[in-house]
């Protein structure tokens, strides 16, 4: 009877151990089946971001491309604007050489203007001997009405002299000859002297006339030269 | 060479200037007539002032008669102080024609004055041996009893036309050129 209690424990402990086993492995399996589902999962979530990984690599390196290609284009402008730099620099040094040769020739100019305008003390020099000549004019009018004065005396002396031949008769014959004749040649003297006042006035006017003109065209140049001066001054304020 | 329109011009800038500069006195009257013959035929000792504008086209002869008389002495003399009588007689032509010469300006660029000299009339016929293109004499009277008269002789190196406006408004006052 024990011997039927034993081997039926045994046989219970056998079964028992066999049940163990059979769970043991059905948990081991699914254990194993669950691992491998989340390995695969995770493989797959794996996949999915490596592939992921990869679409931005591939953009990464089409960025990568036109950067290049951006880098390649700046190059050229940077090359093309270095260029057209230094061509502006070439033309900005001649213009600055251009420059300073207009400011030299301002200068020149308006220091040439300033120098002519003393060309003023020349015609006032003029105008000084026009006074000198005026002055001779003057003196020469003087001795002519002097002269003209002795020539009227002149001729009241022939008249004398004509009047005393007349009283002499016969005698005075010869006298009264000489008396006409000096009354003659004082007659002539007469015309001359108003042909040579009227000559001194003719010479009064056109000396007066000739000499203003240079005067007052000594001024208008005086004047012009001024104005070139102050547009010489300006043009140089405006290079500086 | 002259037009009509630049003599018109000239004449009307002269009479402008005389009426502005030989009164004394702002409301002194002033009667100008033309002349038809030379001022001073009847007086071949009195002597004249003066005066040439010069400009590249033209010189203009400016002559000016006072009578030496009481009453012109008289006008003239109320200011002068202790200048003498023909000293005020040369400033007043000077700024005549100072008066001209700036009325002439806007029609031509470059004009220069001279300085106003003293004259025997006598040589006033011989103006004509300057071939003047334009010879023009007017008698003036101031107050109706001062007596004095202006010529005016152009000789022109080219042709001459211009308008003069003379609607501008009168100066009273003149700068006074230094001589």
């Amino acid at each position: 009877m024990i011997e039927q209690y034993l081997l039926a424990a045994l046989a219970g402990v056998v079964a028992t151990a066999i049940l163990a086993l059979l769970l043991h492995k059905l948990h081991g399996a699914r254990t194993l089946a669950r691992l491998q589902s989340e390995m695969n999962d995770r493989i797959k979530t794996l996949m999915e971001t490596n592939a992921q990984q990869s679409g931005l690599i591939d953009q990464g390196e089409q960025k990568i491309q036109q950067l290049e290609s951006s880098i390649a284009q700046l190059d050229d402008d940077l090359a093309r604007q270095l260029k057209i730099a230094g061509e502006d620099r070439a033309a900005l040094a001649a213009a600055v050489e251009d420059k300073e040769n207009l400011l030299d020739q301002a200068r020149r100019i308006a220091g040439e203007a300033s120098r002519l305008k003393s060309l003023a003390a020349t015609f006032e020099r003029w105008h000084e001997q026009m006074i000198s000549l005026m002055t001779q004019n003057q003196d020469m009018h003087a001795k002519n009405h002097e002269l003209s004065s002795i020539v009227k005396h002149v001729v009241i002396v022939s008249l004398n002299a004509s009047i005393e031949a007349a009283r002499a008769g016969n005698a005075g014959r010869g006298f009264a000859v000489v008396a006409g004749e000096v009354r003659a040649l004082a007659a002539r003297s007469e015309e001359l002297s108003r042909s040579y006042r009227d000559s001194l006035h003719r010479n009064d006017l056109t000396t007066t006339a000739t000499f203003q003109d240079i005067q007052a065209g000594g001024k208008m140049i005086t004047a012009s030269l001024g104005s070139v001066e102050v547009l010489a001054d300006q043009f140089q304020v405006r290079l500086h | 060479m002259i037009s009509s329109n630049a003599q018109t011009s000239i004449e009307g800038i002269l009479l402008k200037a005389a009426r502005s500069r030989l009164p004394q006195q702002p409301d002194d009257a002033c009667e100008i007539v033309p002349l038809a013959h030379a001022y001073d035929s009847a007086r071949p000792e009195a002597n004249v002032i003066i005066l040439t504008i010069s400009s590249i086209l033209f010189r203009l002869l400016l002559v000016f008669h006072f009578d030496d008389d009481a009453s012109t002495r008289e006008y003239f003399s109320k200011k002068t102080g202790d200048v003498p009588l023909q000293d005020m007689l040369l400033e007043i032509c000077n700024l005549c024609c100072g008066a001209v010469n700036q009325d002439l300006l806007p029609y031509f660029q470059d004009l220069g004055m001279s300085t106003p000299y003293v004259l025997s009339a006598r040589c006033l016929p011989y103006l004509e041996g300057l071939k003047p293109d334009y010879l023009s004499s007017y008698a003036i009277t101031i107050n109706g009893s001062v007596k004095l008269a202006a010529t005016v002789c152009v000789c022109a190196h080219a042709p001459i036309d211009f308008v003069a406006d003379m609607t501008a408004v009168e100066e009273t006052s003149g700068e006074l050129e230094l001589f």
